[in-house]
């Protein structure tokens, strides 16, 4: 009987461990700053019971006052404006282990909107839970070294609309997704999963999606990459960072950047 | 408003092989370029290339036919006069 229950909390463990190395959130924070155990414990629970969202579905829109703050388990999610003329601007992706504004919710009104790309699990964190979670010194560190990314992020992207060619906007994009997806357990050596569209492309690196087919088929015939059914194969991993002028360090993700 | 086309092939690097240019005026204000099967659910599409001075947009449209993409090009001639 005891050699059942011991058997039991094995599995227990085993499961519990599981959860922690499959949670993109956790993955992500501790990338960034060691988490005691309660906390690793306080992340898990957050992500709990996500929702199950379609690709196309509005998680809250501009002028609507933040409530709470978004966490994205699975799925490619984005920041976006719309002109009155319906051209949209893409601002930064939401993978999984991203979350919206840990501050958001000390604003009046959102300026700009998210929405899904893809389905997506999403948790909503109540703004009394994160005040909670940034009583947690580790946590509320790896939450603003998150937010700081997130705004050297922006800073690269705004380089890439701004400053290259329209190939190597998404070279870059897809560098920095690679590592990105890689350092939440999503992406291998050799590619990951791209469930977002050609529109969605274009609308994140300020250009039509026939520009976009020219360039993924410029990329392709220097053999750096391979788009196919949504999946993204690096077929020259240093070739594709040279074309790109890529450089990780804005990601700030220490060891993971060199994987 | 009456506008001309010129046949022209221009180097987009890939199967388009059929592109117009437009003139008004005897001034050049767009490049028209048909789109080659690589595009897909576009493929056959007419795509703004380019377009000068009141015809340039930031986010550059694709048309049906040629009757469409020149009445655009008059609508944006004439808008901002």
């Amino acid at each position: 009987m005891s050699r059942l229950a011991c058997g039991r909390a094995r599995e227990i463990m085993t499961d519990s461990k599981r959860e922690a190395a499959g949670n993109p959130l956790l993955r992500k924070l501790e990338g960034f700053v060691p988490l005691p155990e309660a906390d690793r414990a306080a992340l898990l629970k957050i992500s709990e019971n996500p929702q199950v969202v379609s690709a196309g579905t509005d998680l809250i829109r501009e002028g609507e006052p933040p409530d709470g703050m978004f966490l994205i388990l699975d799925g490619f999610a984005c920041r976006y404006k719309l002109r009155e003329n319906g051209a949209r601007q893409i601002m930064a992706y939401l993978v999984p282990g991203d979350a919206g504004d840990v501050d958001g919710p000390l604003l009046r009104a959102m300026d700009h909107s998210i929405c899904t790309l893809s389905a997506c699990k999403v948790a909503r964190i109540a703004p009394d839970t994160i005040w909670n979670l940034l009583q947690r010194p580790a946590v509320a560190a790896a939450l603003r070294k998150s937010t700081l990314v997130d705004e050297a992020t922006l800073r690269e992207w705004l380089l890439n609309v701004g400053r290259r060619s329209a190939p190597e906007r998404l070279a870059h994009l897809f560098c920095e997704l690679h590592l990105r997806l890689r350092a939440v357990g999503r992406a291998d050596e050799n590619g990951f999963e791209l469930p977002i569209t050609q529109y969605d492309l274009a609308d994140t690196t300020g250009q039509t999606s026939v520009h976009v087919n020219r360039s993924l088929r410029e990329l392709r015939e220097r053999g750096l990459i391979k788009l196919r059914q949504r999946h993204l194969t690096i077929l020259d991993l240093p070739g594709l960072r040279q074309f790109a002028e890529f450089k990780s360090g804005y990601l700030h993700l220490g060891d993971q950047a060199a994987a | 408003m009456s506008l001309r086309l010129q046949p022209i092939q221009v180097a987009t690097g890939d199967a388009d092989q059929e592109s117009q240019l437009v003139f008004h005026d005897g001034f050049l204000v767009a490049v028209l370029v048909r789109l080659s099967h690589e595009y897909e659910d576009e493929a056959g599409k007419w795509y703004l290339e380019v377009g000068f001075g009141r015809v340039n947009t930031a986010t550059p449209p694709t048309f049906t036919d040629l009757g469409e993409a020149q009445g655009w090009i008059e609508q944006r001639l004439t808008r901002a006069a």
